[in-house]
């Protein structure tokens, strides 16, 4: 899951990053307004959080201008909880709403929530096969028995999940895995699939030469 | 209490003297109307009496007085009473009036007012009476005849001796006509029909009043409710706003009656009243949003922190944005409890002489690490001025104009500070050589929570300058500013020196 967080508070936005991170999202970040479409619009990012009070283009703005090309899932940060504000975000187009200040946990719920979504799912539980994927505890069972995962693998395992039944190609899963800042190697990616491989079973994930990977 | 209400109280009032006067005017009326029937009811008795008295001889011979008198009726001479044996001179002999037809004609029961007569001997008999004179009005005591003041006057004729006698006795009134030799005619005549007339009369009187009466109040209940209806539409709208609404208005149509510039008045107080509060509604919803932001920092770096474990360099750095943040936190709060005082007059500025000049050479040294960094040189041309103030609290301002003028200048730019002596006044000027601020966001930047560059990364919350505003408030003076794009921004302060 790769996500772009626009935020001009350089603190707030180094610690959303680093914890999002560390629940195994690809980050992004951005801290002003332009910056931030620029990215929302040539990335498909599978959510965005974007601060409404931002320096020369403000989030009201960029999400205008985003809605016109895109229906990236947008998670508005606001310090100000009048409801006409929220009436305005949400008609803008904003899918959900989080007020300053937040607990972390609940601007992750809200993010899972968000994605689940746009992905149109109602629960937490992915059941394929004899794996189940728990999305909002983030753990794997293979037949009822618990399965050690990483992180990077975690997302790995989920987007593809997620896009059950398709071909999802090596670009986009480096798109949705890795943010900017990752230092990527070309290779990275085989590894990952080869170690959820050796744990899930060899035919969970198949690959199709030439295109991408795929959970049948 | 319904008595408390002005409009029942006016009515009250205007009742009260609306009955003083139509009862003045009624009794006044009545009393006229009464004066008028008895004076012509007692110039008839008089007329009558006069006509019996001269009727007292109506077989007077030939023989004439010694006067040779002309005017017989009145003047009946000694011994011209024939039936008397000697001539007494007097009234109260044997009766000897003989009353012409046309004069008894005038006292029967055939006219309504049934006019009678009684003629008194000097011994106080009755002597002759009309048929119809009522039975007490025979009584002697009821008729006492006065023995005529003949000491007083003595007149050798008898004339009708003055004052007259008028007595109203029940329904009835009697005149009593003394004659100089003694004796008396008493003419009376019954009232009733005057006493009916004026109680037609009274009955007149009361139910125009009462009429009267009834449309005045009714018509004073009108004025007084289009009196008062303003003052309830005032006080209706007062109870709106003191329930909350402040953007209620009184609606009055006619503003130039007195109560029309009382609204024009509590409109305005209103109006100034609703635009105070809701600055301060901003101002609270402003604060409320820049504390939002460093809390949410705190909140996230230390849940981020404590979810697993970390390594103490990773510790020390949250350690460190934490302490960041709150000194933000505290310098806004600080800057907010300065507001709240200098809004609230607490701040009592020291009034004291101090060299301008060397407050801003301090200053500017103050300032001079920063220029420094930003390769931004500060140009003084301050003159010693000396003024009168809280030393410190100019300062403040100083160098908060110039840390600006540092701040948003370009690099390798200047800032240049001026004093100068101006009908009274030091005015300060500090221009800097940056970007300049835009048409449109110059009005604002005294606002409080205004950055023209609407981001964080500058460090400021936007009370700066409206702080700087205050003290200057304070002080007596004033703060402008100018600025053109691209050349430069030019705050002046303007301070009085006495």
């Amino acid at each position: 899951m790769r996500l772009l967080i626009v935020e001009d508070e350089p603190d707030l936005l180094a610690s959303m990053a680093q914890a999002l991170r560390e629940e195994g999202y690809a980050v992004d970040t951005a801290a002003e307004g332009e910056d931030g479409l620029f990215k929302a619009e040539s990335v498909d990012y599978d959510a965005i959080i974007l601060d409404v009070m931002l320096p020369q283009m403000d989030g009201w703005t960029v999400l205008k201008n985003l809605r016109r090309a895109k229906k990236t899932p947008v998670l508005m940060l606001t310090a100000r909880d009048q409801s006409r504000d929220r009436v305005k975000g949400l008609d803008t187009g904003a899918d959900d709403y989080v007020v300053k200040p937040f607990d972390l946990p609940e601007l992750f719920a809200r993010l899972r929530a968000l994605i689940r979504r746009s992905a149109n799912r109602t629960t937490n539980q992915l059941e394929i096969g004899r794996v189940v994927i728990d999305t909002a505890a983030r753990t794997v069972t293979l037949d009822t028995k618990p399965v050690e995962i990483t992180a990077r693998e975690y997302a790995l395992l989920e987007y593809l999940a997620l896009h059950r039944g398709e071909v999802v190609t090596r670009a986009t899963l480096y798109e949705h895995l890795f943010g900017d800042d990752d230092d990527t190697l070309s290779n990275l990616l085989d590894v990952h699939v080869s170690n959820l491989r050796k744990k899930l079973g060899h035919e969970f994930i198949s690959t199709r030469r030439g295109h991408g990977y795929c959970i049948e | 209490m319904i008595f408390n209400s002005i409009r029942a109280r006016l009515q009250i009032w205007y009742g009260l003297i609306l009955v003083v006067i139509l009862a003045g005017f009624g009794i006044t009326a009545y009393e006229l109307e009464r004066g008028h029937l008895l004076g012509r009811i007692n110039s008839e008795l008089e007329r009558r009496a006069n006509f019996l008295a001269n009727s007292l001889h109506p077989n007077r011979g030939p023989g004439r007085g010694p006067e040779g008198d002309d005017a017989p009726l009145d003047r009946p001479p000694p011994g011209d009473f024939p039936e008397d044996g000697p001539p007494e001179n007097r009234l109260g002999g044997p009766p000897r009036l003989h009353l012409a037809p046309q004069a008894a004609g005038l006292f029967d029961a055939s006219d309504p007012n049934n006019f009678y007569f009684l003629m008194f001997s000097h011994d106080g008999r009755i002597v002759q009476r009309s048929t119809n004179a009522p039975a007490e009005a025979l009584s002697p005591a009821d008729q006492a005849v006065h023995q005529p003041p003949q000491e007083a006057r003595r007149p050798v004729e008898n004339r009708p001796v003055h004052p007259r006698n008028f007595a109203i006795k029940g329904d009835r009134v009697e005149f009593k006509l003394e004659m100089p030799l003694g004796g008396a005619f008493v003419v009376g005549c019954s009232l009733a029909p005057e006493l009916l007339a004026l109680r037609i009369v009274a009955v007149k009187l009361t139910v125009a009043g009462g009429v009267i009466l009834l449309l005045g109040l009714g018509g004073g209940w009108w004025l007084a409710s289009r009196a008062i209806r303003p003052i309830e539409d005032i006080s209706a709208t007062a109870s709106k706003i003191s329930a909350g609404d402040l953007a209620q208005r009184i609606n009055l149509a006619d503003t130039e009656s007195e109560l029309g510039r009382l609204a024009t008045v509590l409109n305005s107080t209103f109006a100034r009243l609703e635009a105070a509060f809701a600055q301060q509604q901003q101002f609270t919803s402003d604060a409320a949003h820049e504390l939002r932001t460093p809390v949410t920092v705190i909140l996230t770096q230390t849940q981020l922190s404590l979810s697993r474990e970390r390594s103490p360099a990773e510790y020390r750095q949250t350690l460190e944005t934490c302490q960041r943040t709150a000194q933000r936190m505290r310098r806004l709060i600080e800057s907010l409890l300065a507001l709240a005082r200098l809004d609230a007059g607490q701040e009592t500025m020291k009034r004291l002489k101090f060299d301008l000049a060397t407050v801003i050479r301090d200053c500017a040294d103050l300032v001079q690490p920063l220029a420094a960094d930003r390769e931004v040189t500060v140009l003084l041309e301050a003159p010693p001025l000396e003024c009168t103030g809280d030393s410190e609290r100019i300062a403040q301002v100083l160098t908060n104009l110039l840390t600006n003028a540092i701040h948003y200048n370009r690099p390798h730019g200047d800032v240049r500070v001026t004093t100068e002596l101006q009908n009274g006044s030091a005015v300060i000027t500090v221009r800097d050589t940056g970007l300049g601020i835009a048409a449109e966001d110059l009005p604002r930047v005294f606002e409080r929570f205004y950055r023209s560059d609407k981001s964080r990364t500058s460090g400021g919350h936007g009370l700066g300058l409206s702080i700087c505003q205050a003290i200057i408030t304070a002080h007596g003076g004033t703060m402008e500013v100018a600025s053109e794009a691209g050349v430069g921004t030019t705050f002046t302060v303007r301070l009085p020196v006495g």
